[in-house]
Protein backbone atom coordinates (compact mmCIF):
# COMPACT_ATOMS: atom_id res chain seq x y z
CA UNK A 1 0.00 0.00 0.00
CA UNK A 2 2.80 2.36 0.81
CA UNK A 3 5.59 0.41 -0.43
CA UNK A 4 6.15 3.23 -3.39
CA UNK A 5 6.67 5.64 -0.60
CA UNK A 6 8.74 3.64 1.98
CA UNK A 7 10.63 1.58 -0.86
CA UNK A 8 9.70 -1.81 0.78
CA UNK A 9 6.94 -4.08 1.98
CA UNK A 10 8.71 -5.04 4.96
CA UNK A 11 9.71 -1.13 6.35
CA UNK A 12 5.36 -1.41 6.04
CA UNK A 13 4.80 -3.98 7.88
CA UNK A 14 6.98 -2.80 10.52
CA UNK A 15 5.74 0.25 10.94
CA UNK A 16 1.78 -0.90 10.97
CA UNK A 17 3.21 -3.25 13.37
CA UNK A 18 4.63 -0.72 15.77
CA UNK A 19 1.53 1.86 15.35
CA UNK A 20 -0.77 -1.31 16.78
CA UNK A 21 1.27 -2.31 19.08
CA UNK A 22 3.33 0.42 20.32
CA UNK A 23 6.55 -1.21 20.39
CA UNK A 24 8.52 -4.34 18.83
CA UNK A 25 11.44 -6.70 18.56
CA UNK A 26 12.88 -8.08 15.50
CA UNK A 27 11.97 -11.91 16.41
CA UNK A 28 8.39 -11.16 17.39
CA UNK A 29 7.45 -9.06 14.06
CA UNK A 30 9.42 -11.59 12.31
CA UNK A 31 7.33 -14.72 13.76
CA UNK A 32 4.50 -12.54 12.72
CA UNK A 33 4.81 -12.12 9.25
CA UNK A 34 6.95 -14.63 8.44
CA UNK A 35 9.87 -13.11 7.22
CA UNK A 36 13.55 -13.46 8.45
CA UNK A 37 14.96 -11.77 11.32
CA UNK A 38 17.85 -10.62 9.00
CA UNK A 39 15.54 -8.66 6.91
CA UNK A 40 12.95 -7.50 9.73
CA UNK A 41 16.74 -6.07 11.47
CA UNK A 42 18.45 -4.92 8.03
CA UNK A 43 15.02 -2.17 7.80
CA UNK A 44 15.01 -1.29 11.80
CA UNK A 45 18.83 -0.43 11.15
CA UNK A 46 17.26 1.98 8.22
CA UNK A 47 14.98 3.70 10.36
CA UNK A 48 17.17 3.91 13.61
CA UNK A 49 19.44 5.27 11.04
CA UNK A 50 17.21 7.45 9.87
CA UNK A 51 15.77 8.97 13.40
CA UNK A 52 12.81 7.64 12.78
CA UNK A 53 12.91 4.27 15.82
CA UNK A 54 14.88 4.65 18.37
CA UNK A 55 15.57 0.77 20.72
CA UNK A 56 16.33 -0.24 24.09
CA UNK A 57 17.45 -3.47 25.19
CA UNK A 58 15.26 -4.82 27.77
CA UNK A 59 17.01 -7.84 29.04
CA UNK A 60 18.71 -9.31 26.12
CA UNK A 61 15.71 -8.56 23.62
CA UNK A 62 16.20 -4.90 21.60
CA UNK A 63 13.04 -3.36 21.95
CA UNK A 64 12.03 -0.94 19.31
CA UNK A 65 9.53 2.02 19.14
CA UNK A 66 8.89 4.85 17.29
CA UNK A 67 10.99 7.76 18.14
CA UNK A 68 9.38 10.50 20.38
CA UNK A 69 11.64 12.96 19.11
CA UNK A 70 11.38 12.42 15.45
CA UNK A 71 9.82 15.65 14.19
CA UNK A 72 7.74 14.03 11.35
CA UNK A 73 5.99 11.57 13.66
CA UNK A 74 2.66 13.17 13.89
CA UNK A 75 2.48 12.99 10.34
CA UNK A 76 3.52 9.77 9.52
CA UNK A 77 1.27 8.07 11.66
CA UNK A 78 -1.52 9.80 10.68
CA UNK A 79 -0.11 8.11 7.05
CA UNK A 80 0.07 5.19 8.79
CA UNK A 81 -3.13 5.21 10.17
CA UNK A 82 -5.21 6.47 7.36
CA UNK A 83 -3.45 3.09 4.96
CA UNK A 84 -4.49 0.82 7.58
CA UNK A 85 -7.87 1.69 6.75
CA UNK A 86 -7.20 0.14 3.55
CA UNK A 87 -6.13 -3.41 4.95
CA UNK A 88 -8.51 -5.82 4.69
CA UNK A 89 -10.43 -7.61 7.90
CA UNK A 90 -8.45 -10.70 7.14
CA UNK A 91 -5.05 -9.12 7.30
CA UNK A 92 -6.22 -6.55 10.05
CA UNK A 93 -7.30 -9.98 12.24
CA UNK A 94 -4.47 -11.80 11.37
CA UNK A 95 -1.92 -9.35 11.92
CA UNK A 96 -2.98 -6.54 13.81
CA UNK A 97 -5.68 -7.44 16.95
CA UNK A 98 -3.47 -9.18 18.86
CA UNK A 99 -4.48 -9.30 22.32
CA UNK A 100 -2.50 -6.71 24.13
CA UNK A 101 -4.36 -6.10 27.52
CA UNK A 102 -2.51 -7.71 30.51
CA UNK A 103 -3.07 -11.70 31.25
CA UNK A 104 -1.97 -12.95 34.53
CA UNK A 105 0.40 -15.87 34.06
CA UNK A 106 -1.12 -19.68 34.45
CA UNK A 107 -4.53 -18.29 32.24
CA UNK A 108 -4.67 -19.33 28.44
CA UNK A 109 -3.99 -16.99 25.64
CA UNK B 1 49.33 22.55 14.25
CA UNK B 2 49.48 18.68 15.13
CA UNK B 3 46.81 17.51 16.47
CA UNK B 4 46.84 15.22 19.87
CA UNK B 5 43.83 12.74 19.38
CA UNK B 6 44.84 11.27 23.25
CA UNK B 7 44.21 14.62 24.58
CA UNK B 8 42.03 17.06 22.49
CA UNK B 9 38.88 18.16 24.46
CA UNK B 10 35.56 17.82 23.16
CA UNK B 11 35.09 21.68 22.20
CA UNK B 12 38.59 21.00 20.42
CA UNK B 13 37.57 18.32 18.43
CA UNK B 14 34.09 19.80 17.40
CA UNK B 15 36.63 22.97 15.99
CA UNK B 16 38.85 20.87 14.62
CA UNK B 17 35.98 18.54 12.54
CA UNK B 18 33.75 21.44 11.79
CA UNK B 19 36.71 23.83 10.12
CA UNK B 20 38.34 20.61 8.26
CA UNK B 21 35.01 19.80 6.72
CA UNK B 22 34.27 23.36 6.05
CA UNK B 23 37.52 23.92 4.39
CA UNK B 24 35.99 20.71 2.20
CA UNK B 25 32.93 22.42 1.82
CA UNK B 26 30.41 20.88 4.00
CA UNK B 27 28.70 22.70 6.65
CA UNK B 28 28.03 20.98 9.91
CA UNK B 29 25.90 21.65 13.11
CA UNK B 30 26.69 20.49 16.27
CA UNK B 31 23.47 19.16 18.54
CA UNK B 32 23.18 16.84 21.30
CA UNK B 33 25.21 16.60 24.14
CA UNK B 34 28.74 17.32 23.17
CA UNK B 35 27.07 21.50 23.14
CA UNK B 36 26.28 20.56 26.85
CA UNK B 37 30.03 19.69 27.34
CA UNK B 38 30.61 22.80 25.87
CA UNK B 39 28.20 25.14 27.38
CA UNK B 40 28.42 23.65 31.29
CA UNK B 41 32.75 24.06 30.62
CA UNK B 42 32.95 20.38 30.79
CA UNK B 43 30.62 19.54 34.04
CA UNK B 44 29.26 16.93 32.49
CA UNK B 45 31.17 15.29 29.21
CA UNK B 46 29.64 13.86 26.25
CA UNK B 47 31.58 11.36 24.70
CA UNK B 48 29.57 11.68 20.85
CA UNK B 49 30.04 14.27 18.65
CA UNK B 50 26.77 14.55 16.79
CA UNK B 51 26.67 16.78 13.60
CA UNK B 52 23.91 17.48 11.83
CA UNK B 53 25.03 17.81 7.73
CA UNK B 54 23.07 17.80 4.65
CA UNK B 55 25.87 16.56 3.21
CA UNK B 56 25.94 12.57 2.00
CA UNK B 57 28.27 10.24 3.85
CA UNK B 58 30.22 9.49 0.79
CA UNK B 59 31.49 12.93 0.52
CA UNK B 60 32.72 12.56 4.45
CA UNK B 61 34.44 9.07 4.19
CA UNK B 62 37.38 10.02 2.52
CA UNK B 63 37.76 13.59 4.51
CA UNK B 64 37.36 11.81 7.95
CA UNK B 65 39.58 8.77 7.20
CA UNK B 66 42.30 11.56 6.52
CA UNK B 67 41.63 12.63 10.43
CA UNK B 68 41.93 8.82 11.04
CA UNK B 69 38.59 8.39 12.05
CA UNK B 70 37.15 5.34 10.24
CA UNK B 71 33.45 4.17 9.91
CA UNK B 72 32.37 1.91 12.47
CA UNK B 73 28.59 2.05 12.13
CA UNK B 74 25.85 3.77 10.06
CA UNK B 75 27.26 6.96 10.75
CA UNK B 76 29.27 6.34 13.29
CA UNK B 77 32.96 7.35 13.30
CA UNK B 78 35.70 6.35 15.16
CA UNK B 79 39.55 7.10 15.87
CA UNK B 80 41.61 4.77 18.05
CA UNK B 81 43.38 7.40 19.56
CA UNK B 82 40.63 9.84 20.72
CA UNK B 83 37.83 8.63 23.28
CA UNK B 84 35.02 10.71 20.97
CA UNK B 85 33.00 8.81 18.52
CA UNK B 86 31.49 11.29 15.90
CA UNK B 87 28.34 10.55 14.97
CA UNK B 88 25.99 12.18 11.54
CA UNK B 89 22.35 11.78 12.67
CA UNK B 90 19.62 12.25 9.73
CA UNK B 91 18.53 15.95 9.09
CA UNK B 92 16.58 17.97 9.56
CA UNK B 93 17.54 19.64 13.20
CA UNK B 94 14.32 19.83 15.11
CA UNK B 95 13.47 19.67 18.52
CA UNK B 96 9.94 18.46 19.50
CA UNK B 97 8.05 19.48 16.40
CA UNK B 98 9.88 22.97 16.15
CA UNK B 99 12.19 22.99 13.14
CA UNK B 100 15.70 24.47 14.79
CA UNK B 101 16.13 27.87 12.96
CA UNK B 102 18.99 29.56 14.56
CA UNK B 103 22.73 28.54 15.50
CA UNK B 104 25.70 30.26 17.62
CA UNK B 105 28.83 30.12 16.59
CA UNK B 106 31.72 29.54 18.54
CA UNK B 107 35.56 30.77 17.65
CA UNK B 108 38.60 29.03 19.00
CA UNK B 109 41.73 28.64 18.08
CA UNK B 110 41.17 25.59 16.07
CA UNK B 111 38.03 27.20 14.13
CA UNK B 112 34.69 28.00 14.22
CA UNK B 113 32.13 25.55 15.37
CA UNK B 114 28.08 26.10 14.74
CA UNK B 115 25.99 24.70 17.30
CA UNK B 116 22.41 24.97 19.14
CA UNK B 117 22.24 28.40 21.03
CA UNK B 118 22.27 28.02 24.71
CA UNK B 119 18.14 27.87 24.63
CA UNK B 120 17.72 25.39 21.97
CA UNK B 121 20.84 22.90 24.28
CA UNK B 122 17.95 23.47 27.01
CA UNK B 123 15.04 22.62 24.98
CA UNK B 124 17.36 19.95 23.25
CA UNK B 125 18.15 18.14 26.71
CA UNK B 126 14.02 19.03 28.25
CA UNK B 127 12.53 16.99 25.29
CA UNK B 128 14.61 13.95 26.17
CA UNK B 129 13.20 14.58 29.81
CA UNK B 130 9.85 15.31 28.66
CA UNK B 131 9.63 11.96 25.94
CA UNK B 132 11.97 9.34 28.05
CA UNK B 133 12.01 10.90 31.64
CA UNK B 134 16.11 10.96 31.34
CA UNK B 135 17.19 12.54 34.76
CA UNK B 136 20.29 12.83 33.46
CA UNK B 137 18.94 14.97 30.37
CA UNK B 138 17.32 17.00 33.07
CA UNK B 139 20.06 17.83 35.20
CA UNK B 140 22.10 18.56 32.09
CA UNK B 141 19.80 21.34 31.13
CA UNK B 142 20.33 22.95 34.16
CA UNK B 143 23.97 23.04 34.08
CA UNK B 144 23.43 24.67 30.62
CA UNK B 145 20.76 27.35 32.39
CA UNK B 146 23.54 27.98 35.22
CA UNK B 147 26.63 28.85 32.78
CA UNK B 148 24.66 30.87 29.99
CA UNK B 149 22.16 33.09 29.04
CA UNK B 150 19.02 31.36 27.75
CA UNK B 151 15.33 32.43 27.54
CA UNK B 152 13.44 30.90 30.08
CA UNK B 153 10.29 32.13 28.37
CA UNK B 154 10.97 30.91 25.23
CA UNK B 155 11.74 27.89 27.17
CA UNK B 156 7.95 27.88 29.08
CA UNK B 157 6.13 28.67 25.98
CA UNK B 158 7.78 25.53 24.21
CA UNK B 159 7.59 23.39 27.35
CA UNK B 160 3.31 24.71 27.62
CA UNK B 161 3.02 23.76 23.61
CA UNK B 162 4.54 20.09 24.19
CA UNK B 163 2.05 19.38 26.86
CA UNK B 164 4.59 19.39 29.20
CA UNK B 165 4.43 22.59 32.08
CA UNK B 166 4.66 20.20 34.81
CA UNK B 167 8.24 19.25 34.10
CA UNK B 168 9.17 22.42 33.05
CA UNK B 169 8.26 23.27 36.79
CA UNK B 170 10.16 20.72 38.04
CA UNK B 171 13.58 22.37 36.05
CA UNK B 172 12.45 25.64 37.50
CA UNK B 173 12.33 24.33 40.90
CA UNK B 174 15.83 23.04 40.92
CA UNK B 175 16.93 26.36 39.48
CA UNK B 176 15.94 28.05 42.38
CA UNK B 177 16.79 25.49 44.84
CA UNK B 178 20.35 25.39 43.50
CA UNK B 179 20.25 21.93 42.99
Amino acid sequence: MLKPLLGNVTIEKILFFLETYGQGYPKGISKTFNISVNGIQQQFRRLEDGGIVVSSLEGKTRLYRFNPRYPFLRELRSILNRAMEFLSEKEMAQYYQKRTRPRRPGKLL
Amino acid sequence: MKTVWEKITIRDLAAVISDVLRKNGIEVTLVGGACVSIYARNKYISYDLNFITESSLKELVPILNGLGFKRKDGCLFENPKCKFLIDFPMPPIAIGNEPVLEFNSLRTKHGIIILLTPTDCVKDRLAAYFFWNDRQALEQAVLVVRSNKVNLTKIRKWAESEGEIEKFKILKKKLVAGV
